[in-house]
């Protein structure tokens, strides 16, 4: 079962939480952000051109705008497949791991998995990040030697920042399912 | 360590008082007095007038990049998300547990971020 929710990221910008279902103990929870814009990309790409003109008409050297029309795509390719990430995913499998999967806008897919006995808990953490106060979703790392402690942090949908209500949501959907590691401690 | 008025704390201020107008005559006698009456009086080693105007410039240029420096260090020095600096520190770590007493209040401690984040954000039922 599929349901999909609008929500705002911490700037504003409108984003979509999807849940999926696939088992009792398997869920599959996908933030999307928004698409790329025509009238920014457009927006950016006539500044560009009109600031190589500039230069062009001071210094009557016509590499100007072909450097310029290098620079808009080879920059738009660049971004498009290292910057902007359309959708980051996170599948938790009760008994296996978590995988972290975040998708670019050019297709490429990059994918981190957590196996299950390294992760101690899925938590909302609030830290400065720029001059402001945000909430953000963490899974902590057990320390091998420490149980109590935690050995690192990672933070998840670092690009798209959904605010607070879209975090519980997925904070809710995660502890059902870690916390069917403690009720069901078969395997050691 | 009282920030009382004493008689050494008079003292001390009148005499930075006064060695501070002497500092200042002497600057102003430096920056606008003629090179030549200075030689003639035989005071020829004092450093050029050149200095009398860039120091204070330096000094006002320093102070500007300090408000910048100090915010560029400041967002340095913020631990970042991904860092467990965000969730504990060394008095955490090493607090020690005090036992529950019944009917007293509990004593303080640091709560670990998964029993803040069940109380918050999982609904008791």
């Amino acid at each position: 079962m599929a349901e999909e929710r609008r929500f705002r990221s911490a700037s504003g910008a409108p984003i979509a939480l999807r849940r999926r279902q696939h088992s009792a103990s398997c869920r599959e929870l996908a933030v999307r952000g928004p698409r790329l814009q025509l009238r920014s990309l457009s927006a950016a790409t006539s500044a560009v051109w009109l600031a190589a003109y500039g230069l062009f008409a001071l210094s009557e050297n016509s590499m100007v705008l072909s450097a310029a029309i290098f620079i808009t795509l080879i920059g738009l390719i660049v971004y498009l497949h290292f910057v902007k990430i359309d959708q980051e995913s996170l599948l938790v499998i009760g008994s296996l791991g978590i995988q972290v999967t975040s998708s670019y806008a050019s297709g490429k897919e990059s994918t981190t998995f957590i196996e299950m006995g390294q992760v101690k808990d899925v938590v909302i953490n609030e830290a400065i990040h720029m001059q402001k106060v945000i909430y953000y979703l963490c899974i902590l790392l057990q320390d091998p030697e420490d149980p109590q402690g935690v050995s690192e942090v990672v933070p998840l949908f670092q690009s798209s920042k959904p605010r607070l209500d879209c975090l519980i949501e997925v904070y809710k959907s995660c502890q059902e399912i870690l916390e069917q590691r403690k009720t069901a401690p078969q395997s050691s | 360590n009282s920030p009382a008025p004493l008689p050494e704390r008079a003292i001390y201020g009148f005499a930075l008082f006064l060695g501070s107008w002497f500092g200042f005559i002497l600057y102003l006698i430096w920056a606008y007095v003629p090179e030549t009456w200075l030689f003639s009086l035989g005071l020829t080693y004092w450093p050029q007038k050149y200095w009398a105007v860039a120091l204070p410039v330096y000094l006002l240029v320093a102070v500007g990049i300090g408000y910048i420096l100090l915010f560029g260090i400041n967002m340095m020095s913020t631990a970042p998300l991904n860092s467990t600096h965000t969730i504990t520190d060394n008095y955490a770590k090493k607090q020690q547990h005090k036992k529950f007493q019944e009917e007293a209040i509990p004593a303080l401690r640091d709560i670990p971020i998964s029993e803040v984040n069940r109380m918050f954000f999982l609904p008791e039922k």
